[in-house]
């Protein structure tokens, strides 16, 4: 039997997917978001039903595939390729997408950020030479895309790649002094930053099992005392899993996404993707990755 | 998908018609020189002349708790806009938030002067206010929202608020080209409006050197197609970046929140300073100039605002008429920091 969520969940991304081509909008009466699309196929995927949708689903990012294996926003936006590993995850399992997944793994490996010399004039502490992976073409390597790109390579096979290993080590060296991670400074101009759940969360299961449980311990205990009190949909979802990846998962964590889904009666329906998140953090026992291991 | 490519914008147009041509394309031709002379005849909010002169008002305000709605309201009737310019318009009054900790007041455009500016454009007769932004750092708007105590406000007056950061888009050439940057990417919810407001906070700024109405709309460009920091618009050039989107952009007017502002390390890191003003105009430039000379910061060592001089409005004092209070009446030195390149030697 469906519990309430589940069913939620379904009635509600009914309402915004757009046929024929099968993606997913933003919200109701909204244009297609193919990060959306992705997460969708994701929490499908979670859930283990509406194989109809998740084909769809599927289908459509494929649509956004370019020749070199980039998945973008748009066929128009070839920059924005940030959406690559969440199209890895969204056609994880699908033998008819194997090798547009080998495709996009291929142009993740051979795909870096923005990067430069250490030197002690620099205004910021993290070692910028190390290679991850940006949001945006030409720009910085990030926490959260880096994040993103490893669970995608690991969960396709790519654990002991040399990027992956690299991706790993920029995700330690951008880890904040105090624990957690932020969008990816930990100082600038000598002041140590400030952490975020989102981006901790993510990072925290990129990082997991690769690394001994004593160097991410500080961004643990970070996560767990800040989300007592985070109750938005990306903070809480992105932060469960990364607990949960390391075995720490709340007792009370499907109360934590009841209450973060109860607060739409003051905010209004959450956008797809977050809830789609949301889905799925309620749905991996130990983090992202065994959404795909089950 | 709403994508539109490569649409020409040229100067001195407003932001409606900017808007609008990237929907014409290459077919706009005479409709877009009409469209020019229609709009100018009712004035331009913001032209784009060489030095013409401005104005800017400055209002007292010592705190939070008091009669902003009262204040905004007679800098609008100082900068005459009056109930005839804003009946029936849309509005969308553009924040800034950064990101947020526990008691601070210094970060974000404070939620109580978000409030009184949409109480008073209702006031005007305005069909719709909207609030909206893409924040620079956090991808999780709502958290931000929440504890900048935004979201409480936006509830409580049935607000709506639009995360620019996933709206969908448009993309249109850059025709002022201060940056190498072929195309700008903007949310369509710019084009639903008639007027769009930078809501800025007084701050100084570790790369810009302050941060105010023209650094704010950084949060216009979607966080999708420019990422999480806008890393895109730091590569380009963070004040070549300031003056081509503002360019596009065009806002209507500004207002700056200085009632607590921040100095040294802003936009995040440095420390509450209470300059006790709100700043208006409908020249951004001016504004930004103003606000500079009230933190004790010269304008022209700003570089972006050196840059916006004579081309997108003025920064010169005595171009500026200042409305309300005197500068001197209400000068409050930012403190700087000597080993911020940003900051060197742009102290008054």
């Amino acid at each position: 039997m469906q519990d309430q969520f589940t069913a939620a969940y379904l009635e509600t991304i009914r309402t915004r997917v757009l046929d024929p081509q099968g993606g997913f909008t933003g919200q109701a009466g909204g244009g297609y978001r193919a990060d959306a699309t992705a997460w969708v196929a994701v929490a499908l995927q979670a859930m283990g039903k509406e194989t109809e949708l998740l084909n769809a689903a599927r289908a459509s990012l494929a649509a956004l595939q370019l020749d070199d294996g980039r998945v973008c926003l748009s066929t128009q936006h070839h920059d924005t390729f940030w959406l690559t590993p969440l199209a890895i995850l969204a056609w994880q399992g699908a033998s008819d997408y194997r090798e547009l997944q080998a495709r996009a793994g291929r142009f993740l490996l051979a795909t870096t950020g923005r990067h430069w010399q250490r030197s002690p004039s620099l205004p910021f502490a993290h070692d910028p030479s190390l290679r991850g992976w940006p949001w945006i073409a030409n720009t910085h390597s990030w926490v959260e895309p880096t994040s993103l790109a490893i669970l995608a390579l690991r969960i396709t096979g790519g654990a002991e790649q040399e990027r992956v290993k690299e991706g790993l080590h920029l995700l330690l060296d951008r880890q904040l002094p105090g624990g957690g991670w932020n969008y990816g400074n930990t100082k600038v101009f000598g002041q140590e930053l400030f952490p975020f759940p989102e981006s901790t969360g993510t990072a925290l299961n990129a990082l997991k099992g690769m690394v001994p449980k004593s160097q991410i311990q500080k961004s643990l205990d970070y996560l767990k005392s800040r989300l007592q009190d985070v109750r938005t949909p990306l903070s809480l979802g992105w932060g469960l899993m990364g607990l949960a990846s390391w075995g720490e998962k709340p007792t009370e964590a499907r109360a934590m996404i009841n209450e973060c889904l109860e607060r739409q009666k003051r905010y209004g329906s959450y956008d797809t993707a977050s809830l789609s998140l949301l889905m799925v953090a309620s749905r991996a026992p130990q983090g992202l990755e065994s959404v795909f291991t089950k | 998908m709403g994508h539109q490519e490569n649409s020409p914008c040229r100067k001195g147009w407003s932001r409606r018609e900017f808007i609008g041509a990237s929907l014409a394309g290459a077919a706009l031709g005479l409709g877009t020189y009409w469209a020019y002379r229609r709009f100018s005849a009712t004035g331009l909010s913001w032209s784009f002349a060489p030095e013409k002169p401005a104005e800017t008002f400055i209002a007292k305000a010592p705190r939070y708790q008091m009669d902003l709605v009262s204040l905004i309201l007679r800098g609008m009737q100082e900068l005459r806009i009056t109930p005839q310019v804003i009946q029936g318009k849309r509005i969308l009054l553009k924040p800034n938030l950064v990101e947020t900790r526990e008691g601070s007041e210094h970060i974000n455009t404070h939620p109580l002067v978000v409030r009184a500016a949409v109480e008073a454009f209702l006031h005007l007769g305005a069909a719709r206010v909207l609030v909206a932004e893409g924040v620079g750092h956090r991808r999780d708007t709502f958290m931000v929202l929440e504890e900048s105590g935004l979201a409480e406000v936006l509830f409580e007056d049935r607000i709506p608020f639009v995360d620019l950061n996933y709206d969908t888009v448009f993309t249109m050439a850059n025709s002022h080209r201060a940056t190498r940057l072929a195309t700008l990417t903007f949310p369509d919810t710019l084009k639903q409006v008639d007027w769009i407001v930078s809501m800025a906070k007084m701050k100084t700024h570790h790369w810009a050197g302050v941060t105010l109405s023209m650094k704010n709309l950084f949060g216009v460009m979607p966080g999708s197609y420019y990422g999480w920091p806008k890393n895109v618009l730091h590569h380009a050039g963070i004040a070549e970046s300031i003056l081509d989107i503002a360019a596009a952009v065009k806002p209507q007017l500004a207002i700056v929140d200085g009632i607590i502002g921040m100095e040294g390390d802003g936009p995040i890191m440095g420390t509450p300073k209470a300059a006790g003003v709100l700043v208006m105009g409908r020249n951004l430039p001016a504004v930004d100039a103003t606000c500079a000379r009230i933190m004790g910061i010269n304008p022209h060592r700003i570089l972006y605002l050196a840059g916006a001089a004579g081309r997108l409005g003025t920064i010169r004092e005595d171009r500026i008429r200042q409305l309300g209070e005197t500068i001197a009446g209400v000068r409050t030195p930012f403190a700087l920091i000597d080993t911020i390149p940003a900051q060197q030697g742009i102290k008054l």
